[in-house]
């Protein structure tokens, strides 16, 4: 592993990748000069603003206008009644969501009226002067109530509360239980986590007389939001065009269409001026979606040594009012659930469950988070129960190259064990916990603990869609700039400087010329956008692609401008170089920009694509096994100190190791990394919106508790260098990864300094002393 | 109740007349365009709209902007030295202490008032407590802190004639 292959296609050594170039776009972010949506203004903007249901179920009985129509300055108010009826959602066949509700609201804040008016303030006003008759309705919060009982149908049209499920099975499970040693049992519960962008969300749009509308908003789906869009107001996509403007956070909440967005067009239709929505805070809390909250009750057949025959997951995801991204998130929870540890016998079976809340949405590490939490927690009880170390039961169950035995899915360059081993090895994790076990036995209050989770996860998104490729195109310029026409949307992640990083590096161009055009879908190439870990790993193979091309037509045209063989010269950081001694610097690409434009006219450019040749077959149901097209692995280990006088936890380091493929950048990297361990953080301790009665009872920072710099403990991360070999220079996808075993990790050690298996996220300190019998 | 008010932002005089209820945050940014001051919450609880006023790092939002009649504001905008970066703003781009950037302005204003108070010399402990208002969902904060760090050193070298 270790011999990575530290030479690029062409047979030259990288300069470009493995090292921490500062990332393209942060001189204009940190002047401040960067542009995000709510910075925008146009000629003749309009403000919008949305009327929002009070009620969490209820027949709307009338809606009068007429007050606000009046207010001076107020230049549309529209309806259900002047807006398109259609319903759509993400998954077009779940389609259950109005654009503005016509005869019922079903979750506290549902669309009802929109507003545009000359200011922000005026629109407010006439907000207010909006009266809403309604009709309540008996309502239902919980979805094990919703699915058991039809008392209360939040749609009415349906038979039942169950949305959509997603099964899969993997031998027979009661033959396994039959066949194994023991049986443990346990139900865990996760909370709803808000995205809590830094940016609130908004959206500018304008409709021209020509019937094109153009929107500016911060999207992580470009092309898929232009088909949301299409399906919701019947505009044809070849009529729309949307501007991605710089995204302040994502995190997955931009993975779906903002109802804002067809509502700000049909106002911009009525006015014939460019509309602009922008959320508050409180909106951002109470209607812009959260993480799905799980029930997870989970039955794990063991053999007395400790190995694993059989694992069954029965899931029940809180959806909310409309359907959005839940069966994507279970079927990506599924398919590392149903693969980690390699058990005989593998099952999960979900419900997605209509209630009168907000809806959820796509969240970092879709639902394997709560996958990784729950089982890993699990696993520990069992390996306690059993008498077994906590490292040796994951050593022994360990998932290994090949293919897994339940489901047959196809593990390659697998280094879950080393994740583990050198997770246990940098942490001290067996000394600690023999050190810490006597610290407790003297210490009355503070108990120390230390635990560990492992992790898999995806190193390139999922075959979900049945199509998973793009295309990049590049062109160069008469004085040697290197523009790249790219999909890859840049969240923060850093994806302008990785592609740049490897377009550089596959031309032999030097990081500084290169500039890259990403925002506008009519000039971008189609992709299905940035998620699932997936972008750099699909944006940097089109633009690699691109690059060895276009390396190619460079370096003909210089082997006529020096009379050489074409095969004797190389590209290196924007020169060219005679192979023989390459740190002469002989021609320059500008110099040969510039003789390629004013000899013949017409410069360079070349077309680069990337085509996942498997995904239409890994999107059929019965090859669910090649859904997942590559895996990341990874271990966490964290200390804590529980008080339990107060029920107080402290943590007091994250251990992280990652193989996430090759290291493009290590700082990006180490990036994305301690910023997934801190939501992980969160997820676990602090993080849940609560929702009383339908109503969101924490919309703000003071009491949604997000972690601030002195909350977080020192963090390590450490690299597993691999090579994946369908990665652009061998790299996976590291998005998401950081977060997906960490809260499993805190309940582990928390489990380990004071017994206590914590089964409900957040764990807080009520929790624990709820667990001591103290309250 | 309108106010004709005098503020020197970033060396440079305005005059704006603004209602009574207005706040700095929104002078700042809707009538002087200094959109480097961000919006996160409106209620001074995330600290993207961090200024320096008068010396003392404020939430704009929870300033009214008559009480700023008079005063001497710093934002983002002020820092760099043409198109030499602050080196505050150098040390964020070159530790990776900026991801989506929306926190950024906001956080190099406390860096920098931090810097200006400790003389160049913070502790970690100071470090973390300046930066508690300031959220950022993207970095887990390491890299931030790791960067004012950099930045003291890169300040502290200037200082002493060094570069």
């Amino acid at each position: 592993m270790e011999d990575l292959k530290l030479q690029n296609p062409n047979g030259d050594s990288n300069y470009n990748i493995g090292k921490s170039v500062p990332r393209v776009d942060g001189v204009m972010k940190a002047t401040g000069e960067v542009k995000y949506l709510p910075d925008i203004e146009m000629q003749g903007m309009l403000y919008g603003k949305i009327l929002r249901s009070k009620e969490p179920h209820a027949i709307i009985k009338e809606i009068d206008i007429s007050q606000a129509t009046k207010l001076p300055g107020v230049r549309a108010v529209i309806t259900g009644k002047n807006i398109s009826t259609r319903k759509y959602s993400f998954i077009p066949n779940l389609a259950d969501k109005e654009i503005l509700c016509i005869d019922k609201v079903r979750f506290i804040g549902d669309e009802i009226a929109a507003v545009a008016a000359d200011t922000n303030e005026i629109a407010e006003n006439a907000i207010r002067l909006i009266t809403v008759s309604y009709e309540s309705l008996p309502a239902v919060f919980d979805p094990i109530e919703a699915m058991d009982s039809d008392r209360v149908l939040v749609h009415e049209g349906k038979k039942t509360n169950v949305a959509a499920t997603f099964t899969k099975s993997f031998g027979d499970i009661e033959k396994g239980f039959s066949e194994s040693d023991y049986i443990f049992e346990d139900v865990f519960e996760t909370a709803r986590q808000s995205h809590c962008c830094m940016e609130t969300r908004g959206c500018i749009a304008k409709y021209d007389l020509s019937g094109k509308v153009t929107i500016w908003m911060p999207t992580q789906l470009q092309h898929r939001s232009r088909k949301q869009i299409s399906d919701a107001t019947g505009i044809s996509t070849g009529n729309i065009r949307i501007i991605n403007t710089p995204i302040g956070g994502a995190f997955g909440s931009k993975v779906v269409m903002d109802t804002k967005v067809p509502i700000a067009i049909e106002l911009s239709k009525l006015t014939n001026r460019p509309i602009k929505f922008t959320n508050t805070r409180e909106d951002e809390f109470t209607s812009s979606r959260a993480r799905y909250s799980f029930k997870i009750k989970l039955k794990t057949g063991v053999n007395k040594d400790g190995r694993i025959i059989a694992k069954k997951a029965e899931v029940i995801a809180d959806n909310g009012a409309y359907c959005d991204e839940g069966t994507a998130v279970l079927s990506f929870g599924c398919a590392f659930y149903t693969v980690l540890y390699d058990a005989k016998y593998t099952s999960f079976k979900s419900s997605l469950v209509y209630t009168n809340k907000q809806p959820c949405t796509a969240f970092r590490g879709f639902g394997n988070p709560q996958m990784h939490y729950a089982f890993e927690a699990h696993l520990d009880k069992i390996a306690f129960e059993l008498g077994i170390d906590p490292m040796e039961i994951r050593m022994i169950n360990k998932n290994k190259n090949g293919n897994a035995i339940a489901s047959n899915a196809l593990i390659t360059n697998c280094t879950f064990e080393q994740c583990i081993q050198q997770a246990a090895e940098i942490s001290d994790f067996h000394n600690k916990r023999i050190s810490y076990k006597e610290f407790n036995k003297n210490s009355s209050a503070i108990k120390k603990g230390i635990g560990m989770a492992a992790m898999l996860h995806t190193g390139f998104t999922t075959r979900f869609f049945g199509f998973n490729a793009t295309d990049t195109y590049i062109k160069l310029s008469e004085n040697g700039i290197i523009s790249v026409i790219s999909p890859i949307i840049e969240l923060g992640q850093g994806g302008l400087t990785a592609v740049t990083q490897i377009v550089a590096e596959g031309i032999g161009a030097d990081v500084k010329d290169i500039r890259i055009i990403n925002n506008d879908s009519d000039i971008i190439p189609y992709d299905l956008g940035v998620y699932g870990s997936r972008h750099t790993f699909i944006c940097g193979n089109a633009a690699l692609d691109a690059a060895i091309k276009l390396k190619e037509q460079l370096l003909d045209t210089a082997s006529q401008m020096l009379n050489c063989q074409r095969k004797d010269i190389n590209l290196k950081n924007g020169y060219v170089v005679y192979r023989n001694n390459p740190n002469a610097q002989c021609l320059s690409i500008e110099e040969i920009c510039d003789y390629q434009a004013f000899s013949c006219g017409r410069l360079f450019s070349a077309v680069g694509k990337y085509v996942d040749e498997l995904a239409p077959e890994g999107a059929k149901p019965e090859n669910y096994s090649i859904n997942i097209p590559t895996y990341s692995f990874g271990c966490q280990v964290v200390e804590v100190e529980v008080n339990e006088k107060t029920g107080n936890i402290k943590v007091l380091k994250v251990y992280a190791v990652i193989d996430s493929g090759r290291t493009l950048n290590p700082c990006l990297a180490e990036g994305q990394m301690e910023g997934a361990i801190v939501q992980g953080l969160g997820l676990a301790l602090k993080e849940e919106l609560i929702i009383n009665n339908g109503k969101v009872a924490n919309p703000s920072f003071t009491d949604y508790k997000v972690l601030h710099a002195e909350d977080v403990p020192e963090i390590e991360v450490k690299f597993i260098e691999s090579y994946c070999d369908e990665g652009p220079y061998g790299i996976k996808g590291i998005g998401e990864s950081g977060l997906v075993p960490t809260a499993g990790a805190i309940a582990n050690a928390v489990f380990n300094a004071s017994g206590l298996l914590m089964k409900e996220l957040p764990i807080t300190s009520e929790k624990i002393l709820r667990a001591m019998g103290k309250i | 109740m309108k106010h004709n008010i005098s503020i020197r932002v970033n060396s440079n005089e305005y005059l704006v007349e603004a209602d009574s209820n207005r706040t700095l945050l929104d002078v700042l940014r809707e009538d002087l365009k200094f959109t480097g001051v961000k919006d996160g919450c409106k209620a001074g609880e995330c600290g993207a709209c961090s200024v320096i006023l008068n010396g003392e790092i404020v939430n704009s939002c929870l300033v009214l902007a008559i009480e700023a009649d008079g005063a001497d504001i710093l934002t983002i905008e002020g820092l760099a030295n043409g198109d030499e970066l602050h080196p505050i703003q150098k040390a964020f781009v070159e530790e990776g202490a900026i991801q989506c950037g929306f926190c950024t302005p906001g956080m190099i204003m406390s860096a920098k008032n931090l810097l200006d108070k400790t003389n160049n010399h913070p502790t970690s402990e100071e470090v973390r407590e300046a930066i508690r208002g300031n959220y950022c969902r993207c970095t887990g904060y390491k890299k931030i802190e790791k960067a004012i760090f950099t930045a003291a050193n890169m300040l502290e070298d200037n200082q002493n004639g060094r570069s």
